[in-house]
């Protein structure tokens, strides 16, 4: 069987269970669900994907398969306090510019080492999005969609790890390590959903057996032969999905020691900086050495309301020594040309300062950055104003970051997937590249 | 934001967050106008008489030598500044001092500010430079103390720093570093300067990331640890442990730092408050020599913000986000009096420090949005 003989419907009727459970590169799901569907003869979720999705992966998927690392500021960053300054305007705060590694380029003085590692960077000052509260602005730039109530758009980890993860591994192709997003794989549904881990990134309990090796493998045993012979008769989705998350539960068993990463730790504490945070973007590297497709690091408590200074002060220093090592250690691994890495919250915060010493939300004018496969660094593209009140130039909406995001992954952001019979494309429609920031 | 009186009622300085440093010189009470002129209409309020030129970044403390000739000011520039408040004035700048009230006529006028409109023209008043400069912190400089001989000063920073200054030789008499991530948010002395309690926290790296606080006494000759103070609260207390669980422990205690510190004039009990934006912010009494805690009292809605025994020792002196002023015993921790109203709990720009006169009987506070106030008791 090959793949295109995927898209000829009548062939979906001869699929047995078995044979479909040999195309392990396929979405079992879907393709189970087609075949119901098809002998109903009804029109069913996910049929269009049965067309357009693992039909087409193997044409969709680019020659070169990068991955992606996403450093999560939950709660958003001051842009004031990161990469826009604004010394000297009333806006300004208590923070001064410091130089970086690429002329004429300045940043908050609470990111030395970043700023040594500006010629890496893409930084976008002229961000301007649609959402300005957490669970909104969190959807949304996981999504590149505002939330609605007829569609569940996937988190664009849940797309990459479709169009650039790897079947058959032992690890999932899309790892969250405390992350605050829950939009989850949406309508591409359970095989691209996420796997998370706890704060400090270990994995869950559940994730190990609590028997001997003998006792796990006869239990194993008596199970997959219990499952079997149900499954024969019994072509139910949940079984199926039952079955399949035991088979990733068992292969994690093969790769746990990626996840203890504490012997690594001694040697890496310095580059990273001895932070939980740190912890995390070391995992966040093994797991991307270990072929993982899409890996989520998250900060938590940038939601400085009150007390904006010295939120930062706490926060920003451990956050860019774990973020400048995960860098360079990705260069050093020859992993940084092949590995995009985006930091971003969910929004920015307001140019005046309240009478709490805090920032407010805003989504007029703020600041991502991009490093990494794909992308074009030692550039800061787009500009606020005098203020940083408004965008001066090149605003950047949250679909043209998403669709540049995915042109640099090499995946086509009009690509499109189906909820139920309509069309979606990875980036919402009239999203534009950003193609300043692209290497090609 | 700073204040302290420069050896008479009549005279104060006051620092901002800008690290702007100017001086007062305040009118009779008998000539002031009515506060409710002086905050509705511009021009009322007294006008600056000197500049104190040198500081490039936030003023956070600030204290007078007892002659009352040398004001010493700590800032986030990383230095401590020593400035001869009667010295000949060396130039001239322009200077803002009522962004808010242009704010609140221009509004009145139904036109919009721009920032010309703000930040200028401004009043000419004369300026002076600092005499010394010392040098030797990493970071933020955020807690000062002077002992009450002026003698000794005890300065903290927020790369975890302490620094213990001989005054009038300008030099350094011994430093020690408080826990790795700490930040040092206050400091206080002894009247002969020989003892320091020293207050440690840092707002959280992460949830799941939060060092501990600290509170201890000192040595301050070789910087010796005598006591640990949030010990002898919290005996199980692992100062290692960084985890949300051990947060749980000194939470209630500290809520967002003991972030401010006075030394009752007896040498006996240290006022500690609990700072940050909080429910209560509240004053710890504690035994100097033990370290238990004697009494909790008052509570500022919004956390508290500094502290201040008065001379007799007989009442401690809160200030908070609350806007309010508090006045309370410390015999029974009855408060007695209130100084402000709330100005809309923590919506408004709440009081950042306090300072009294030499004779006690005037006292003057900061708030964030940039006000000095006085009070005169009696």
């Amino acid at each position: 069987m090959s793949v295109g003989d995927l898209a000829k419907p009548t062939l979906l009727a001869s699929v047995t269970v078995k044979k479909e459970f040999m195309i392990d590169h396929l979405s079992r799901r879907a393709l189970l669900k087609g075949t119901l569907a098809t002998s109903s003869g009804g029109v069913v979720m996910n049929w269009g994907d049965l067309f357009h999705g693992p039909a087409s992966l193997a044409a969709e998927s680019a020659p070169t398969k990068k991955r992606c690392i996403l450093l999560w500021m939950n709660g958003g960053a001051s842009q004031f306090e990161t990469f826009d300054m604004k010394p000297g305007a009333r806006t300004g705060g208590t923070f001064r510019p410091i130089n970086t590694n690429v002329a004429g380029a300045q940043i908050c003085e609470l990111m030395p080492k970043i700023a040594q590692q500006m010629d890496k960077l893409a930084v976008i000052r002229s961000m301007r999005t649609s959402e300005v509260d957490h669970p909104g602005g969190i959807y949304l730039m996981h999504t590149g969609y505002r939330p609605t109530a007829n569609v569940r758009f996937p988190e664009f980890g849940a797309i990459i790890a479709k169009y650039n993860g790897r079947e058959g591994t032992n690890l999932p192709n899309f790892i969250k390590v405390f992350s605050q997003a829950d939009a989850g794989a949406g309508f591409l549904g359970p095989k691209f959903q996420p796997f998370a881990i706890g704060p400090e990134g270990s994995l869950p309990p559940f994730s190990s057996s609590s028997q001997s090796p003998e006792v796990e493998s006869r239990r194993h045993q008596l199970r997959t032969f219990l499952e079997e012979t149900y499954a024969k008769e019994h072509r139910a989705e949940t079984s199926k999905m039952h079955r399949e998350a035991y088979e990733a539960s068992r292969r994690l068993q093969e790769v746990r020691k990626v996840f203890d990463i504490d012997a690594e730790w001694e040697k890496h504490s310095e580059l990273y900086g001895n932070s939980v945070f740190g912890r995390r973007c070391l995992l966040a590297r093994r797991l991307i050495e270990e072929g993982v497709t899409f890996v989520e690091v998250s900060q938590s408590s940038y939601d400085s309301h009150a007390d904006n200074a010295v939120w930062h002060k706490a926060l920003v220093p451990p956050m860019e020594h774990a973020w400048a090592g995960l860098l360079v250690d990705l260069q050093q691994r020859g992993l940084l040309d092949s590995t995009l890495v985006v930091w971003m919250g969910e929004i920015g915060r307001t140019p005046n300062i309240n009478n709490r010493a805090g920032r407010d939300h805003y989504v007029r004018s703020w600041s991502t950055a991009l490093a990494g496969g794909g992308i074009k660094g030692g550039q800061v593209y787009g500009e606020s104003d005098a203020t940083g009140v408004d965008v001066k130039d090149n605003p950047v909406t949250e679909g043209d970051f998403f669709a540049t995001i995915y042109s640099a992954l090499g995946i086509d952001p009009k690509k499109e997937n189906f909820a139920g019979v309509r069309p979606i494309p990875l980036a919402p429609f009239g999203s534009k590249v950003v193609s300043e920031l692209l290497t090609s | 934001m700073a204040v302290a009186f420069l050896g008479s009622d009549r005279r104060i300085a006051a620092g901002d967050r800008d690290g702007r440093l100017l001086i007062w010189e305040l009118p009779e009470p008998t000539d002031i106008p009515p506060i409710e002129q002086q905050t509705k209409s511009v021009g009322v309020a007294p006008v600056p008489k000197l500049s104190l030129v040198g500081h490039t970044n936030g003023i956070s403390r600030l204290a007078i030598t007892p002659d009352g000739k040398t004001l010493i000011s700590a800032s986030f520039d990383k230095t401590i500044r020593f400035w001869d408040v009667a010295a000949s004035p060396s130039g001239f700048t322009e200077v803002v001092v009522d962004h808010e009230l242009r704010d609140a006529e221009a509004r009145r006028a139904g036109k919009k500010v721009s920032p010309d409109d703000k930040d200028g023209p401004g009043i000419k008043i004369e300026t002076i430079g600092s005499t010394h400069t010392l040098e030797g912190h990493r970071d933020w400089i955020d807690a000062m103390s002077l002992s009450t001989d002026g003698r000794r000063l005890l300065t903290g920073d927020q790369s975890s720093l302490v620094i213990a200054w001989d005054v009038a030789a300008r030099k350094e008499l011994s430093r020690w570093n408080g826990s790795l991530w700490n930040w040092i948010v206050a400091t206080a002395l002894t009247g002969d300067g020989e003892t320091a309690v020293v207050s440690e926290y840092r707002y959280k790296r992460d949830d799941f990331d939060i060092p501990c606080p600290a509170l201890k006494r000192f040595n301050v000759a070789d910087g010796a640890e005598q006591l640990d103070l949030l010990k002898v609260q919290f005996p199980k207390l692992d100062p290692k442990q960084n985890t949300y669980g051990s947060a749980q422990m000194w939470r209630k205690f500290i809520a967002n730092g003991l972030v401010a510190l006075d030394i009752s004039p007896d040498g006996k009990l240290v006022a500690a408050v609990q700072g940050g934006e909080t429910d209560n912010g509240q004053v710890h009494l504690l035994e100097m020599e033990t370290g238990k805690l004697v009494r909790t009292i008052s509570g500022h809605q919004s956390g508290a913000t500094d502290v201040k025994f008065t001379a007799d020792g007989k009442f401690v002196i809160s200030a908070g986000r609350d806007t309010v002023i508090r006045i309370c015993q410390v015999e029974d921790g009855k408060e007695v009096a209130q100084l402000g109203k709330p100005r809309g709990g923590q919506f408004k720009d709440w009081t950042s420090s306090i300072a009294l006169s030499p004779d006690q009987r005037t006292l003057a506070a900061t708030d964030i949005g940039g006000w000095v106030h006085v009070w005169t008791f009696g």
